[in-house]
Parts: structure tokens; C-alpha cells; sequence
């Protein structure tokens, strides 16, 4: 058994632990932050999580995301990746039509975890983070296949364009215009995903992605 | 203090009603912020505004047995695109229904709300000046003028608006108290809604591309974002205003850019669909004059048999003004 080293907690304000705050003061406590309806921006206002059950093995479902030439297939706009010269990690495509995105996958294997880490126009800062985690359904929901939990975080420059000099199309919406729409336009490709990968699974066929050499 | 009361609707369609095929082919399969309506109305180019109003207000006046001379010192005119430049449409109201009121405003802003902006404005004019009555006048005519022209009437949005003419009449009187009136001005969306021409002319200098309303490419989300909040704040608020929840309340009454935007509202506030009255798929976006229309047609739908609390509400433009109202009706 371990025990906290006495007073290790002084000075913190406002935790509610069963020392302090009983049955009946936790139960007004979250009854009070429980609501029947929540608002579009009190859910999705500063990050924005969805996910889905995916019939496809967990580490199948892995090795198919971490490719990010899968990107072709299952995102709405982004096209024609190729990798930047002088960098190995880090490839270019286009995006939104014209736009140049900028894409570097990190993934770990043993937590099941794929991140884009993106940006339009250029690939320095790369701010656009796309956060995947996939847990295996048959431990949270005894079923076959995999949950995928996808989060992305309103990074301040969704609010304002870093490198304006960097946009050659004044006609342009710039990406953050569209975070109000994000649980949306993602839950889309969530949905294409999804749709991509069980019917390769289902009919026991490599996952892919299918690619072709462009010139 | 006798309180404002609301004490009759009516309104007036223009008798021409457009199909979907009018605007193109497979327009009813448009969704979302262009859903289209089943059919709509458009004034013809030889009809008024004013007539419109006039015919709504003729029925009105009938309705509540009012007499002319003596019951309306104030009117009010909103009219999406009025018929002159200029001029606005009060007066020739007032010349058709032969009345001299005291006041006539044409309310030049607040569009899609403009029927609670009057009433906000007749309550506060009617305790000041002793008067006895006013008619609230609202008119959507950008469905025959604006989205019935050529180079216009194929684009996405053209199938959405339509015609017509609500009017209310209201009066300091216990018979339907208005309980709550809240407003709001958003100026950081003032300049998103903008009327253009595909060349590029400003609205008042000569060409021949048709000038069409549009929201700034740029700002569509924020406005869709900003449009679902706004109306299910503003009903709460005027809700809290009054002393009630918006839970209570027997009917909900807004305007109607599209279906989105109504469930979107009416889920926000749990409210069930039967209690959020609408005649999107008959008469399509009414601007100003979907409120005193949409109350008009909850009525005659026995939506308020024993009377109750009825919210208005809804958003203007892209959102530079909302507000909303509550009263409790109890006239049969």
C-alpha cells in the first residue's frame, strides 16, 4: 500500500476529493455541472473530439493510418503528397484545391497512436496537429475491431494566419475560418475512413493505401 | 402600467407561386444551408410592397374591428427591398388604408427581426406619447426582385427566399401582454451580407448583371456558427425576462433562413418540432415577414387553443441584430 506524504496537497485550490467533499456535496457538485443540452461551442469551442467504432483490427487499423499516403484516400482535400526534398519525414501535398500542406507523421507502435503534425503553406512550424488513438474494441467494448478517438486542439493560429505573406490567393478562406465546422467536415472523413477500411477488412483484402508513381 | 399587448396578425402571399424547376434542375435535392423549399412566392414586377402590406393590413383591421381614424396613431414598415428608392413604403401604406397615423418609421434595418424590433420600439413610443395603437408592418420582396432575375435564379441560394406580408397590430392593453422584449446588435457582422453584381458595380451605378445578395466566402461558417447560438441565447434571455422557461413556452416563432437553422433552434431550446411553428416548405425564407406570418398560420393551425406562452425571435442579415420576445397570448 502507498500512502500521500501528509500535507502534499496544501496550497492547492479547488480539488474535490473525498476527504473534503462528501457524497451529498460532490453529488450538488456535479449535478449542478451536469446539463441536459450543451451548446455547439461548450463541446467543440477549444478542442474538437470525435470517434468511431472501426471493423478492422487494431494494429492493421494502425499500420494503414501511419501510412500518410492514406491521406489520398480517406481525407476530403488532401492530394498529390510527395515528400519534400532534403527532408525524409516530412512530405508536401495540396490542400483545399491549391493549398500547399505540409504533413509529418509521428506514430508509436505499442500505444497505437498517429499524429499529423501539418501546416498550409509551409512546413517549419508545423501547427495543424491531427491526434489518433487507437484503443482495441475488444477491451472497452467487448466487440471485435477498434475505436478511434481523433482530437484536435484550436491552436491560436486558426484565429489569424502566421505567414499571410505566404498566400498567394486573396480569394482564400483561411483553415481557421472553419473551426466551427470541424466536428462536421472531420466527422465526414471519420466517415470515409471508417467506410475505406471495413470494406477491405470485411472482404479480407489489403488495407492499402492503393497508390500509383505521378509524375 | 398597462402592458403592450400583441392583439392580432395577419398576412398576405402574393398569389404566384414559383415551383423548384423555375430555379434548375434537381433543386430540392440541395441540403443544408440551400435546402430548398417545395415552393415559394414571388411578387410579380407590377406588385407593390405596400399593396402586399395593405392587403394583410385590410385584413387585420377586419379581424380586430378596428377603426381606422382612431386605433392606429403608428406605423411601422420593414420591406426587404422597398418599391422606390428613396421613399420607403410607410406612407403609401397609409394613402391604401386611407389612415393618417401620427408616426410612420420606416425601419430601414433589423430585416429578418424587424417585427420584434417594432415591437421593442412600439412599446416605448406608445407609453410616451399617450397613443392608442400601431401596426407593425414587415415585407419580403427579394424572392421577385432580386432571386427570380436571370443570372440570379440558377445560383444555389436563389431557390431559398420567398414573398409575402405580416402585419401586427398591437396596443397598451391587458388582453396578450408582451412580457419581455431583448435585442441585440452585433457589429462585428455588419458588413458580412453584401448585395453585388458579378461585375463589380456598386448597386446604384448602371450595368446589366442583376445584383444578388450573398454572405462574404470568407465568413460562412462564422455566420452559420453565430446564427445557431445567437436565437436560442436571445429566446433564453427574453425567457429570463419575463419569468418563464423557455420549456414552457406553448409556441416558438422565428424566422426561417433555412431547416438547419430552425432544428438546430428548436433543439437548443428542447422544444418539440410541433411547438416551433414554421412555413419554410410552403413559403421558403420570408425575411421579416416570417414571424407575424408563421404566428399568423400557428394560429389558424390550432397551435394555441387555450392561449400560453408564445416566443419570437430569430437573427437579421448575418447576424448584426437578434432578438426576441415573449408574450402570453390569450386570445382565441
Amino acid at each position: 500500500m502507498k500512502t500521500l506524504v501528509p500535507g502534499t496537497l496544501d496550497g492547492i485550490d479547488g480539488l474535490v476529493r473525498c476527504e473534503r467533499f462528501d457524497r451529498p456535496a460532490l453529488g450538488e457538485r456535479i449535478s449542478e455541472l451536469t446539463h441536459t443540452v450543451y451548446s455547439h461551442d461548450q463541446v467543440y469551442g477549444e478542442y474538437c473530439t470525435i470517434h468511431r467504432h472501426i471493423a478492422c483490427p487494431p494494429l492493421e487499423l494502425f499500420r494503414y493510418l501511419q501510412d500518410p499516403y492514406s491521406l489520398l484516400e480517406w481525407t476530403y482535400s488532401v492530394r498529390a503528397l510527395r515528400p519534400v526534398p532534403g527532408d525524409d519525414e516530412l512530405l508536401v501535398g495540396v490542400d483545399a484545391a491549391s493549398t500547399p500542406i505540409y504533413v509529418k507523421t509521428v506514430s508509436h507502435e505499442d500505444a497505437l497512436t498517429v499524429d499529423y503534425h501539418c501546416a498550409w503553406d509551409q512546413g517549419r512550424e508545423l501547427w495543424m496537429i491531427y491526434l489518433y488513438r487507437i484503443v482495441p474494441a475488444e477491451l472497452v467494448l467487448k466487440r471485435p475491431g477498434s475505436v478511434v478517438i481523433w482530437t484536435n486542439c484550436r491552436h491560436p493560429y486558426y484565429a489569424k494566419n502566421p505567414f499571410p505573406e505566404l498566400d498567394s490567393d486573396p480569394q482564400r478562406t483561411w483553415v481557421g475560418e472553419w473551426w466551427p465546422l470541424f466536428y462536421g467536415g472531420h466527422s465526414v472523413e471519420l466517415d470515409n475512413l471508417k467506410a475505406i477500411v471495413e470494406h477491405r477488412a470485411v472482404r479480407g483484402i489489403p488495407l492499402g493505401p492503393r497508390l500509383l508513381e505521378a509524375p | 402600467m398597462t402592458p403592450l399587448s400583441l392583439l392580432g396578425v395577419a398576412s398576405s402571399l402574393p398569389e404566384e407561386i414559383v415551383p423548384n424547376d423555375f430555379f434548375g434542375p434537381n433543386v430540392a435535392e440541395h441540403r443544408g444551408m440551400f435546402t430548398a423549399p417545395h415552393e415559394r412566392r414571388h411578387l410579380r414586377r407590377d406588385q407593390t410592397a405596400s399593396a402586399l402590406i395593405a392587403g394583410a393590413a385590410e385584413r387585420l383591421i377586419t379581424k380586430l374591428d378596428l377603426e381606422r381614424a382612431r386605433d392606429i396613431d403608428l406605423l411601422f414598415t420593414n420591406v426587404a427591398l422597398p418599391d422606390q428608392a428613396f421613399t420607403g413604403c410607410g406612407a403609401e401604406v397609409a394613402r391604401m388604408l386611407g389612415i393618417r397615423p401620427r408616426r410612420v418609421i420606416d425601419l430601414h434595418n433589423t430585416g429578418c427581426v424587424s417585427f420584434v424590433t417594432m415591437l421593442d420600439l412600439a412599446g416605448v413610443l406608445l407609453r410616451e406619447s399617450g397613443a392608442r395603437g400601431a401596426l407593425l408592418c414587415c415585407a419580403q420582396t427579394a424572392g421577385g426582385r432580386v432571386f427570380a432575375q436571370e443570372g440570379v435564379r440558377h445560383e444555389a441560394h436563389a431557390p431559398v427566399p420567398g414573398d409575402g406580408a405580416g402585419v401586427g397590430y398591437v396596443a397598451l392593453s391587458e388582453l396578450s401582454p408582451v412580457l419581455s422584449v431583448v435585442t441585440r446588435c452585433q457589429p462585428e457582422f455588419a458588413s458580412d451580407m453584401v448585395a453585388e453584381a458579378s461585375d463589380g458595380r456598386r448597386y446604384w451605378e448602371p450595368g446589366t448583371s442583376p445584383i444578388t445578395l450573398k454572405f462574404t466566402e470568407q465568413r460562412v461558417a462564422a455566420i452559420m456558427h453565430r446564427g445557431n447560438a445567437v436565437v436560442p441565447e436571445m429566446v433564453t434571455e427574453a425567457c429570463t425576462a419575463a419569468g418563464v422557461r423557455a420549456r414552457e413556452l406553448e409556441l416558438l416563432v422565428t424566422n426561417q433562413p433555412n431547416p438547419i437553422f430552425l432544428r438546430n433552434w428548436r433543439e437548443a431550446l428542447e422544444l418539440p418540432r410541433e411547438k416551433h411553428h414554421d412555413t419554410f416548405d410552403r413559403y421558403g425564407n420570408l425575411f421579416g415577414a416570417a414571424i407575424p406570418i408563421n404566428l399568423e398560420d400557428a394560429l389558424a393551425a390550432g397551435k394555441l387553443p387555450g392561449g400560453g406562452l408564445v416566443a419570437l425571435g430569430g437573427f437579421s442579415h448575418a447576424g448584426d441584430y437578434a432578438a426576441a420576445a415573449v408574450l402570453d397570448w390569450r386570445r382565441s
